[in-house]
């Protein structure tokens, strides 16, 4: 290791002053960016939720109008159902299945690497064409699914599953399924393989099988990671956008309508006649912000008094 | 797809009930171990399948042609390669392809080299109000995009960069460097100290021990977080669907969004240009692999 002696200008400073002048150049540039384009753009958030504005001239200060409103809004409320409805569902089926997934492919098979290439593909493609690509599938009259379910006769559960007011939530799930659960089961394995073999080997000697070595020994040792999975799980569900945005724009009549689409639409879309709430559009990210802030600190107090 | 993967827990208790007592005379450990195992392959390949099939699906339709889309069977009777041309011209697909590129490049250079600085400099020296500074960075991460996506709009029309790519690259930088600043300090932190010491007791100075000593160490990290960045950058399409309005300038997601509307009969078209968009992500992900993986990972468990 070659080290190069240097004596710059800054060698008159003490080592330790020296170290920190260097450590604010080092973390400078991010804080400027930081600055201008997250924390500025945070608070002034903050202030627009407590403001009433159109987009033209000043925004007018209306201290909890906005927030008022919104308890007052039924479009809201739904949106808030159907926000929930869609966290706690993929919430559940995508740490669930991930688990077992993982589980599963803990155990020695012949080419365990080409499942986990497969299973994770979806994870690294965007939303975009996730969604479009699940539109074509699930497009009525010549979308491969109702294509595949005439084929095998099943004509009657052939669907319109875009269009459908009580089916368009649960085919949302399930793509959100098909390209996340990769992803999940590829932490719950990470935790997996971590777990110390000598406690399976001890559980086996007291005889438990393999459902029992699952429930005592996987499912404990796991609780940090699934932990971790259900948070993610969580935060992502509250804070959906992308997937449903492009799929179906909260359609059809708001049946898919979730709090990020809604405000989408009050700021930069068509809703209150063409004039933008930014506003009440803030409001409602708050909310959005803050259910995300209660459940990472929920876990936090979890995990904490967990160890 | 649905059916496939509610199999797992079905599947996952089939060999638990099966040693009944129809199974007692011939069930042996090794019978049992053998319809295990089937089970488990069995089950491995159908939720992989169901879980490719949508892509093979896709790369399949774009190489019919496009009177004979619907109908018949899923392996087409006749390979064209017409629909990426049409894509190539009608979409204008180079262009936006280019532009993408362009933009994710310059993302990605700025964010990897200002992000290895940064956690460099959290992980390893010591400043005042360090750690005051490194929560405040981080606890912004879980903001939801769109509670500063209208800010940051108001924000580039004040700067008079709204609509331009350099208005763009700007935000997908700011917002981007908190996390890998995080992924690059975590890197960072797994070098021992003494390290540095010993240089300093040399008498190299701090610049020097970066990037002489520490950098080429943290090689594999500065690589997992190129890839992470240029896998966001390339996927990501709410910025850029909201602050760029000129369609010459438009990267592939938001076009791709349109296409639904605009070529909605024209199938083969439409996954020819979904098969050109997510070419670079799979090619550089079946490469490489597992910093892909260390990456979302390590991405997830941030918290």
């Amino acid at each position: 290791m070659s080290i190069v002696r240097a004596a710059g200008p800054g060698a008159v400073l003490r080592p330790r002053s020296r170290e920190a002048v260097i450590g604010y150049i080092f973390i400078a540039p991010i804080v400027a960016f930081f600055a201008v384009f997250v924390g500025y753009p945070f608070l002034r958030s903050l202030y627009l939720s407590l403001s009433e504005w159109s987009g033209f001239g000043e925004p007018r200060f209306v201290g909890l109008d906005n927030f008022q409103f919104m308890v007052g809004d039924p479009v809201f409320w739904k949106a808030v159902g159907t926000t929930f409805m869609f966290t706690a569902a993929t919430t559940i089926l995508q740490t669930v299945l991930p688990l077992l997934l993982a589980v599963l492919m803990n155990c020695r098979w012949r080419g365990t690497v080409i499942y986990r290439t497969l299973l994770f593909v979806p994870a690294v493609i965007s939303f975009v064409v996730t969604g479009v690509l699940w539109q074509l599938i699930y497009e009525p009259n010549l979308g491969t699914l109702n294509e595949a379910l005439r084929t095998v006769g099943l004509d009657g559960l052939a669907q319109p599953w875009l269009a459908d007011p009580h089916l368009v939530v649960p085919a949302l799930i399930v793509v959100s399924l098909w390209q996340s659960a990769g992803l999940y089961m590829l932490i719950f394995l990470a935790g997996l393989q971590g777990i110390d073999p000598t406690l399976y080997e001890a559980a086996r000697i007291d005889g438990a099988g393999p459902v029992q070595q699952f429930r005592r020994v996987t499912v404990p040792t796991l609780r940090t990671v699934t932990g971790v999975v259900v948070l993610l799980n969580l935060i992502n569900g509250f804070k959906t956008f992308d997937l449903i945005y492009v799929m179906t724009g909260g359609g059809p009549n708001r049946a898919s309508e979730v709090l990020g689409t809604y405000l989408y639409g009050l700021a930069f879309g068509n809703e209150s006649g063409g004039t933008p709430s930014f506003g009440y559009a803030t409001a409602i990210s708050m909310v959005i912000f803050v259910l995300c802030m209660i459940v990472t600190l929920a876990q936090l107090r979890i995990s904490r008094r967990a160890s | 797809m649905t059916t496939a993967d509610t199999q797992v827990p079905a599947g996952r208790a089939r060999p638990r009930s099966r040693p009944g007592p129809a199974w007692h005379s011939a069930s042996t450990m090794r019978t049992r171990r053998r319809i295990w195992r089937s089970t488990g392959y069995l089950l491995l390949i159908a939720i992989s399948a169901a879980t490719v099939f949508p892509f093979v699906w896709m790369v399949l339709t774009s190489v019919r042609r496009r009177d004979t889309v619907f109908g018949g069977g899923i392996i087409p009777d006749e390979i064209t390669f017409d629909a990426y041309q049409r894509s190539w011209s009608q979409l204008d697909y180079p262009s936006h392809f280019l532009t993408t590129l362009v933009i994710t490049t310059i993302t990605v250079a700025v964010v990897v080299a200002l992000a290895t600085l940064g956690g460099y400099a959290f992980a390893k020296l010591r400043f005042p109000f360090r750690n005051l500074l490194y929560v405040i960075l981080l606890s912004t991460l879980m903001l939801p995009v769109t509670a500063i996506i209208l800010p940051l709009f108001l924000q580039l029309r004040s700067l008079h960069l709204l609509g331009t790519r350099q208005g763009l690259i700007l935000v997908y930088i700011g917002t981007s460097l908190p996390f890998a600043m995080f992924l690059m300090r975590a890197f960072f932190t797994t070098l021992p100290d003494e390290l540095i010491q010993a240089a300093r007791a040399d008498g190299a100075g701090e610049f020097t021990i970066f990037r002489k000593i520490m950098l080429p160490l943290a090689a594999p990290g500065v690589a997992t977080v190129v890839i992470f960045q240029f896998m966001t950058t390339w996927n990501e399409f709410l910025y850029a669907q909201t602050f760029l309005q000129n369609p010459d300038y438009l990267p592939l997601q938001p076009v791709l969004y349109t296409i639904v509307g605009q070529y909605s009969t024209d199938w083969p078209l439409m996954c020819a240009s979904l098969t050109m968009s997510v070419l670079p992500i799979v090619l550089v992900y079946m490469r490489m692999q597992r910093r892909f993986v260390a990456g979302l990972t390590l991405g997830a468990v941030k918290s």
